[in-house]
């Protein structure tokens, strides 16, 4: 585990640019609407705040930190559709 | 005559130079597209259009732009203008770019995205895509 972090200097920012499409891809296979638009919420928001660190260190534990969210996004993605509502959210009836 | 009509319509949204114009004339005459995208497979049986994309395409990536990056109404938004100039950084540019593929059907990949940069690579990536997918 240590080796893995001390491999992974600073992502480039294509890597980071990958790793932001790979959430809102994953946050589009939910099937609840309200996890769905959270997922991608919360990505947009963290990798805004995010945006102007320049500390390498800081960016790849970011980094880290989002590919770890990444696997547990997908995880429970899977874990959802065992248990997709029936009735989709009014919300998006709208469209 | 209606080519003329529809070619003054076009206008409104596309300042290309005129002989692409005639390209995407031609083309709104034969599809009568007025809905989204209309019919794929009809036009890409007929007429391969390889570099203008439809006005209505780059209609809509225009309007999803707008709202991605909330810019005023007034503010100027031709196809050729880049992301950049807009005031559009790259996270700017991932989101509009899933909002396209939400918005079209259409799946784009990590190489091709990375290397839009006007509204109008946009409008003929989507062009690309949407007419590649029936026949896939």
């Amino acid at each position: 585990m240590a080796s893995a972090s001390a491999a992974a200097a600073a992502p480039s920012k294509p890597e980071v640019l990958t790793l932001f499409r790979s959430l809102l891809r994953t946050a589009r296979e939910f099937c609840d609407y309200n996890v769905r638009e959270y997922v991608r919420r919360r990505t947009i928001d963290g990798f805004r705040h995010n945006k102007d660190l320049a500390d390498p260190s800081a960016i790849s534990a970011a980094f880290s930190d989002g590919k770890s969210q990444l696997e547990v996004a997908k995880r429970q993605a899977v874990v959802y559709s065992l248990y997709a509502p029936e009735v989709k959210s009014v919300m998006e009836l709208k469209r | 005559m209606a080519s003329v009509s529809a070619a003054s319509v076009a206008f409104r949204a596309l300042s290309k130079p005129p002989l692409k114009s005639n390209e995407t004339s031609r083309l709104k005459i034969v599809s009568l597209g007025w809905r989204k995208n209309g019919f794929p497979s009809l036009r890409s049986s007929r007429l391969h259009v390889s570099c203008a994309a439809k006005p209505e395409t780059v209609d809509k990536v225009c309007e999803i732009v707008r709202k991605q990056l909330a810019l005023p109404a007034e503010a100027d938004l031709t196809p050729e203008s880049k992301f950049s100039a807009i005031g559009a950084d790259s996270l700017d540019t991932v989101e509009i770019v899933m909002a396209l593929e939400e918005e079209f059907g259409i799946s784009v990949e990590e190489e091709s995205s990375q290397n839009i940069t006007t509204v109008q690579e946009a409008a003929d990536l989507i062009e690309k895509l949407v007419q590649k997918k029936p026949e896939a």
